[in-house]
């Protein structure tokens, strides 16, 4: 296969966001991606229709979930002909699952799909300690009484605990917001732009639900209508009284108001031909032009954990031959305020884009009020697998809304010092 | 007929113990004509969620077909522990319950709930009793279940059998279900059906029983979830239990799919010639 | 499917037949409910009347056609499934003795479940005023029979005007058949312009349309989706953004795709309009069915209660309406249902702000019934208004004062939102071009408001 051909965002659908043992608290991963999956099916009449694949994914995920997808699948209404499969990327997950979708279809291998992503941080596996699991394999293995006897009884009280993963980087030891931390005292990002920051995400996620935004990319769940984390009442004062989580002594800025808080969700977005659009009466909203991948290297502190769409972008523009400020909307993931005002900062920095990127100037500023334009993380949540979902859903509509040969840039930052970015246009 | 409004869903623990140390000494022909009722009981979702998971549904907002059954019991056995009902609840036999969804149910609709009784019928091996639940939504029946109990005692050979199951169907496996041994303990913490027959071995054998058995009401459902969306409603479905599905025990779902609904069996694994319930899915 | 409401279920019980014959309450029948694949009959109908009119000619000939056992005769052993009296040529009085001969012995021939129509012409239509009282007189004696009959029997009147004899017979068709369990002693009026030939419903009469029903996510709206759907039609599903976990449920059933708007939004009739013309290529029923009701005594009706009720049940569709009704959006031929309540027509205590909504529907169908536009674009407008309809204050009356208010119709029992749906469907069908302007109730000719 030679030639391609445009792979087109026809639309999207997610459950409402909920905090940590909010609403979701009994669902799992694959109730909500059903879940999500049945209001995109019946928003888009999709019931008993073959896709040519359904790609999504968890960043937490039990082992009996090893087809997560395929199974949200069969208990969807589409047809259970339609193959399925996971991917995992971290907090990239969802976009990742887009851009792969979105290549197969330019590539002719497929004519639609679903892309998407969930996670639950209330139903997380709880994992026993790796000596114990050990031992209890052993076990497992044991085939006659005696042996199996023997085997339990080398299990010591002292095994016995368990581990709830958390969002720690394996070979740090340290959490997302620690290392969040570090990059922002390197960038000297304050308080206050954090906290403003997270003010513009609560009000603008509030101002998008008041004017029906959502009411075409969201399906209620458990009787949640909108996203729990959402303040629309939020102000400067109250976001600025909140104590620090993250960093030490004078240089903590980092602040449960302008961090993201753990949350459970699903989003998918549908995808398909031109053609395949054209025959299901659907209208593109937008087109996938380009994505692209890098990682960093976090581990041995050269780069910030978070820091890799910072290099992911430059790489796309230059092959896209575009400037960062050729595009009327920018989603920049908001894992913490300062994460997007940390990759801004650095895109503004000559030393940075010069002896990072090798560039002979910086990419510059962008025009902040073409930046999460409806919210982002900060005020909705991030279920992590779930956010790439929802930005490109988000960001397909409000380019649809702005007319023909709009452009839009999506920047998600994942765990393992990766970042995962996208051009999205107009149809 | 006298209609009784309760406050609210009584509990069904107190209710077992009432219907335990009544159970002796309860005599008579007649079933007294009386509905319980509860106006607007709503939803637990974290018990509807349980309940889900235990029954293979999704965690989901619609309703699954047999749940209705589970908010309503404690209603039939607050009617079955009043001292003029003729029968003793402990030993009861659910035979087998047809159950119809006129509509999509969903969590957030506030459903009044019924219960009354019927007469008693000779059987072979005593006398049976239906119990009808309703459910309405404003004003509209949404839901309704009959269900047949057997009070085993000296039986009537003559009786006439009628409205057996259909036959099983045959051929391989479509499932095979490993049950464990607390799926009793755990179906009974999510439904409040505590009776002691599906506990433990030990307070199954004080009942005459070889060992605990899983809940009828638990087999039904999880058969219906495995007939997939159609069994949500609005549809119609009708259960015979056979024989009990001791527990544990591995057991294999067969099933019949045609153009007006499913037939679908649970049989012991590896023993073709015996089924413990038999499942039709109208729809 | 067995569907009865749970009276009816309950007297069908030993235990139940008892106690009703002993206390000497109504046993109302099972009604039979139409199915996919059903016959218009399951027995012989006697059609007969005042003169051979063209009006027999057609009826005869449209109903041999769809597959009825026509008779001239009531037989001594075959009991009839249905009558048909034609009196379109009745000129006097004295001419209604045709009905009395040909009914008189039938009556006594019905089935369970059996169907009476009579047809005659409009009665301010008529030459003379000796013309006028016999076509007027046929209302009464329509309603009468209605409540004579028994055992889940209906009787219905047909008004037609001259010329659109044929154009009847999709209503005679749905008024034989079991998709009109709960359609009794009611007046539908077909003609008026020119009119088309009409066929009896066919058995998806509705293929290759496309319907959008607001309010989709539960209760009547959910049963109208199901349906139409049945019928053939392509269902957008509409209702508010808080409803969409039940809206998805009822859409993917269908098959159908769900639109979550509220209809007090300013845009909904146009999102409609686009959702159905993008997705399904254009809009041929809309049905508007959303309402609330905030039921309270007027003297304790504030100005936001009173105006939430007004602003969904009626305010939002004459919006909707003036964009789904513009030239070019709602394709010719297209059909408007709009949903009223006895509540609108006998006002209910308590319920004034509903009344006030349900009765303004009815207008409605008066006002867009009337406009030469429409009738231009072959666009009918009926209502169908639902009978017993319990309330939150209604279910919360003991159950036996409900009951009896369930009982207070000829059939002797609640009717079912599929019966709603029926009638929706009925106004949908493709041969009903001549049927506008009708508010049919589909209550079991209920005492109230009668």
């Amino acid at each position: 296969m030679t030639t391609t051909r445009r792979a087109a965002v026809l639309g999207g659908n997610r459950i409402p966001f909920a905090r940590q043992f909010g609403p979701y608290a009994e669902a799992s991963n694959q109730d909500m991606l059903t879940s999500a999956l049945e209001g995109l099916v019946a928003r888009y009449g999709l019931a008993g229709e073959r896709l040519g694949e359904v790609v999504a994914g968890a960043v937490i995920k039990h082992s009996r979930d090893f087809n997560l997808t395929r199974e949200a699948v069969l208990g969807s209404s589409l047809s259970p002909d339609t193959p399925a499969y996971d991917v995992q990327q971290a907090c990239g997950t969802g976009l990742e699952a887009s851009i792969l979708l979105a290549n197969k279809i330019a590539l002719g291998q497929a004519d639609s799909g679903i892309a998407g992503g969930v996670d639950s941080a209330s139903d997380a596996p709880v994992v026993v300690a790796e000596r114990l699991r050990r031992k209890l394999l052993r076990l497992s293995r044991a085939r006659s009484t005696a042996d199996r006897a023997k085997a339990l009884a080398q299990i010591r009280p002292t095994d016995i605990g368990i581990q709830v993963p958390g969002a720690s980087e394996p070979r740090t030891g340290m959490t997302m917001g620690q290392h969040m931390a570090i990059t922002a005292e390197r960038w000297g990002i304050t308080r206050e732009a954090q906290d403003e920051l997270a003010l513009a995400s609560h009000h603008r996620l509030a101002t998008a639900y008041e004017a029906g935004f959502f009411d075409d990319l969201m399906t209620p769940y458990l009787g949640l209508t909108q996203d729990q984390n959402l303040r629309p009442g939020t102000t400067l004062d109250k976001l600025a009284s909140l104590r620090t989580v993250f960093g030490e002594g004078e240089g903590a800025t980092m602040t449960a108001g302008n961090s993201t808080p753990l949350s459970d969700g699903a989003a998918t977005v549908l995808l398909g031909s031109e053609e395949w659009a054209q025959a299901h009466g659907l209208k593109p909203l937008a087109f996938f032009v380009d994505g692209e991948t890098a990682a960093v290297d976090h581990v041995s502190g050269d780069e910030g954990l978070l820091m890799a769409p910072a290099y992911a972008v430059p790489r796309m523009l230059a092959r896209q031959g575009l400037t960062l400020q050729d595009f009327d909307l920018y989603e920049i993931h908001e894992a913490f305020a300062s994460t997007v005002l940390s990759t801004l900062a650095a895109w503004e920095s000559e030393s940075f884009c010069r002896d990072r990127l090798g560039l002979d100037a910086p990419l510059g500023s962008i025009d902040r009020d073409r930046l999460n334009v409806t919210g982002s993380s900060l005020a909705a949540g991030h279920p992590f697998a779930a956010t790439g979902g929802r930005i490109v859903a988000t960001l397909a509509k409000l380019l649809a809304e702005r007319g023909s040969g709009s452009r839009g840039l999506v920047s998600v930052c994942a765990a393992g010092g990766q970042g995962v970015v996208a051009i999205l246009e107009a149809a | 007929m006298a209609v009784e409004t309760l406050p609210e869903i009584p509990a069904m623990g107190p209710l077992l113990v009432r219907a335990a140390v009544t159970a002796r000494g309860r005599h008579g022909d007649d079933v007294p004509e009386r509905t319980l009722r509860v106006e607007d009981a709503t939803v637990d979702r974290a018990r509807l969620a349980a309940y889900q998971r235990i029954t293979g549904h999704d965690v989901a907002d619609t309703l699954p077909q047999a749940y209705p059954w589970v908010l309503a019991s404690p209603l039939q056995t607050a009617l079955m522990v009043r001292p003029d009902f003729p029968l003793a609840l402990p030993g009861l036999v659910h035979l087998e319950n047809r159950v119809t969804t006129h509509r999509l149910l969903d969590a957030a609709d506030p459903l009044t709930l019924e219960a009354s009784a019927g007469p008693l019928r000779a059987h072979r091996r005593g006398r049976t009793v239906g119990v009808r639940l309703t459910a309405h939504v404003a004003g509209d029946l949404v839901w309704e279940s009959d269900s047949v109990y057997l009070g085993r005692g000296r039986g009537d050979e003559d009786t006439v059998r009628t409205g057996g199951p259909p036959d099983a169907p045959e051929g391989p496996a479509r499932a095979v279900w490993r049950l464990p041994e607390n799926l009793g303990r755990r179906y009974a913490a999510v439904s409040g059906d505590v009776n002691p027959i599906h506990l433990h071995p030990l307070t199954a054998r004080a009942l005459g029983f070889r060992r605990h058995i899983a809940h009828g009401m638990w087999t039904y459902a999880r058969v219906l979830s495995a007939l997939g969306r159609g069994s949500l409603g609005p549809s119609t479905s009708r259960v015979w239990f056979t024989r009990p599905v001791e527990l544990p025990s591995t057991v294999e779902l067969v099933a019949r799919t045609g153009s007006d609904g499913s037939v679908a069996a649970v049989r012991p694994a590896g023993d073709r010639s015996r089924t413990s319930a038999v499942v039709v899915l109208e729809g | 499917m067995a569907r009865a409401d749970g009276y009816t279920a309950f007297v069908g019980t030993p235990v139940g037949r008892r106690l009703a014959s002993t206390l000497g309450l109504p046993r109302p029948v099972p009604l039979r409910r139409y199915e996919p694949g059903q016959p218009v009959t399951e027995g012989p109908v006697l059609v007969g009347g005042h003169g051979d009119t063209p009006a027999l000619a057609a009826l005869r000939g449209g109903l041999v056609a769809a597959g009825v056992d026509v008779v001239d005769e009531a037989g001594e052993d075959a009991r009839l499934a249905g009558v048909v009296v034609d009196l379109t040529a009745a000129e006097d009085p004295a001419d209604l003795e045709s009905l009395r001969a040909l009914l008189s012995p039938a009556l006594r021939r019905l089935d369970r479940c059996a169907r009476v129509v009579v047809v005659g012409r409009h009665p301010e239509s008529a030459s003379g005023v000796a013309q006028r009282a016999a076509r007027r007189a046929l209302e009464g004696v329509t309603r009468s029979v209605a409540k004579e009959l028994r055992a889940g029997a209906t009787a219905n009147l047909v008004l037609v005007t001259e010329g659109a004899e044929a154009a009847a017979l999709g209503t005679v068709g749905f008024l034989l058949s079991a998709r009109s369990a709960y359609v009794d002693g009611q007046v539908v009026r077909v003609g008026g312009g020119s009119v088309p030939d009409a066929a009896v419903q066919a058995e998806r009469p509705l293929a290759g349309t496309v319907a959008a029903v607001t309010g989709a996510a539960r209760g009547i709206g959910a049963e109208i989706a199901r349906t139409l759907a049945r019928d053939g039609a392509r269902v957008v599903c509409v209702d508010v953004p808080g409803a969409g976990a039940p809206l998805a449920a009822v859409a993917n059933e269908v098959g159908g795709t769900a639109l979550q708007t509220d209809v007090t939004d300013e845009r909904a009739g146009a999102r409609i309009l686009e959702h159905a013309t993008q997705r399904h290529g254009g809009l041929d029923l809309v049905v508007h069915n959303a309402g609330i009701t905030r039921d309270k005594l007027l003297a304790n009706t504030d100005a936001q209660r009173w105006a939430s009720v007004l602003d969904v049940n009626l305010r939002s569709i004459v919006r909707m309406n003036e964009t789904l009704l513009a030239p070019g959006a709602l394709r010719a031929g297209g059909r408007v249902v709009l949903v009223s309540s006895i509540a609108g027509i006998a006002g209910n205590r308590g319920q004034s702000s509903y009344a006030a909504s349900k009765a303004g529907v009815i207008g409605l169908v008066d006002g867009y019934a009337a406009d030469a536009g429409l009738r231009r674009r072959r666009i009918t407008v009926n209502a169908v208004a639902p009978g017993f309809v319990e309330t939150e204050m209604t279910a919360r009356i003991p159950l036996a004062t409900r009951e009896v208010g369930r009982r207070l119709n000829s059939l002797s029992q609640g009717g079912l939102p599929v019966d709603v749906a029926e009638t929706v469907a009925f106004f949908a069908g493709d041969g009903q071009a001549a049927v506008t302007g009708n508010v049919v109730r589909v209550c079991g000719q209920s005492l109230l408001g009668a």
